[in-house]
């Protein structure tokens, strides 16, 4: 009994709070019924607010470069998780995303798929129905 | 009669154990409410209102498996019974942020002059075009909300502040507003702070007229005055603050308050915010809900 009134004290002043940094529904910029995946070579990791971007070179089978601009979730996520090392420019990455809806080469990050196999899915708990990105 | 008795004092004795029960509630709920822990004073007997506010939480934290696949994902708003019921549970029906209604059902909203009601909804309705927090400003006062770290000396109360990296100085001895910086357009203002009672009362002026109230489209005029307070009590804070502007408001507007408890980590501090970068809005379809 103690525990559980030490639990609805917690939530009590949890309501209390408010989120930090409320930003922007999700769906408003990607399409999350949608995914887009490709392989490329990581040019650059931003760990920065409100959201993580990472930055791809994606060569074409026509010889020709794209560049792609790839966003997560806020830095704290990849900080408390220990994550913040593991990704490093020249790395290939497998990518799938939620496209943007614009149709530029932007997307929201489902799963990052390494070469050595490991995969690190930062997304939401139900696919279907992502509020916040 | 005698059956009637017998359910007379079955009733009286379960309303007597539901009591006792009742009581033994109250107390194991008192022991644990941290505004019943004793308030600390400092030497000059005001209520020491120094400390990591909130957080402690945390949680959330994933850790990869032996492998180093790592899966972290975000609980979202659910669909409604209604919206599952009817098969409209898919995404993009809703382009409403996170918390957004809950937020605009708060206790009140601030009453604006009628010449200003299309403004305010034209901010609202383009939030990620004007809000100048979405843009990677300061969120200003009152819109920043309670620090998340407090130091106070007998003159001086400094405010930290997780978001940002912020800090505001305010001085307690009773000195009054710099004729010079009052006149100043600033995001955090000119505040001086004095004890009413064991309530820190901070008054600011010197704003700009750049930060929002809230997210809502609430912009203010660069006359906008604000009354924040600080109390102790126990181990919670509770932090209130009240916007005037005669320039933009029909009446004070009081914004919605916040209580937060003392972090009960004697060993947290404070984590560098990282920089912000705005790199969304372009992309945006809608520019709803900043």
């Amino acid at each position: 009994m103690k525990k559980m009134f030490a639990l609805l004290a917690i939530v009590a002043l949890s309501l209390a709070a408010r989120p930090a940094v409320a930003h922007h529904a999700l769906q408003a910029e990607f399409d999350t019924a949608k995914r887009g995946e490709f392989t490329g070579t990581l040019t650059k990791f931003a760990m920065i607010n409100p959201h993580v971007r990472w930055f791809f070179d994606v060569k074409k089978a026509d010889g020709t470069t794209e560049q792609w601009e790839i966003t997560g979730a806020g830095p704290q996520a990849l900080r408390q998780n220990g994550m913040t090392r593991i990704f490093s420019v020249g790395q290939t990455l497998k990518v799938s995303y939620a496209p943007a809806r614009d149709g530029s080469h932007t997307g929201r990050v489902v799963t990052f798929t390494f070469q050595d196999g490991r995969t690190v899915t930062m997304y939401h708990e139900d696919p279907n129905n992502p509020n916040d990105l | 009669m005698h059956q009637f008795n017998r359910f007379a004092i079955a009733a009286a004795f379960a309303a007597a154990m539901s009591l006792v029960s009742l009581h033994a509630q109250q107390g194991a709920a008192n022991a644990q409410n941290p505004a019943n822990a004793p308030t600390p004073r400092t030497a000059d007997g005001h209520p020491d209102l120094s400390g990591m506010w909130g957080g402690g939480g945390g949680g959330g934290a994933v850790k990869p498996d032996e492998k180093g696949n790592l899966v972290q994902l975000t609980r979202g708003r659910p669909c409604s019974k209604q919206q599952a019921d009817l098969g409209n549970c898919e995404p993009g029906i809703n382009f409403e942020r996170d918390s957004g209604v809950t937020q605009r059902m708060g206790p009140e909203i601030p009453m604006y002059k009628p010449e200003f009601w299309e403004k305010v909804q034209d901010y609202d309705r383009n939030g990620t075009k004007y809000d100048p927090e979405f843009h990677c400003k300061p969120s200003g006062v009152p819109r920043m909300g309670p620090p998340a770290k407090i130091v106070q000396t007998p003159t001086e109360l400094i405010l930290m502040y997780a978001q940002g990296n912020v800090f505001r100085v305010i001085p307690i001895d009773g000195r009054p507003h710099d004729p010079v910086k009052s006149q100043d357009t600033t995001w955090y203002g000119d505040a001086v702070g004095k004890w009413e009672g064991d309530t820190m009362v901070i008054d600011i002026v010197g704003f700009n007229d750049e930060s929002w109230i809230e997210w809502p489209g609430w912009f203010h005029s660069n006359n906008m005055h604000v009354i924040e307070k600080l109390t102790r009590v126990g181990n919670t804070l509770k932090w209130e603050a009240i916007v005037e502007d005669p320039d933009v408001l029909m009446e004070p507007y009081h914004v919605e308050g916040r209580t937060l408890r003392l972090n009960p980590n004697a060993k947290a501090t404070l984590t560098e915010d990282l920089p912000c970068e705005e790199r969304d809005s372009q992309h945006m379809v809608t520019h709803e809900r900043g």
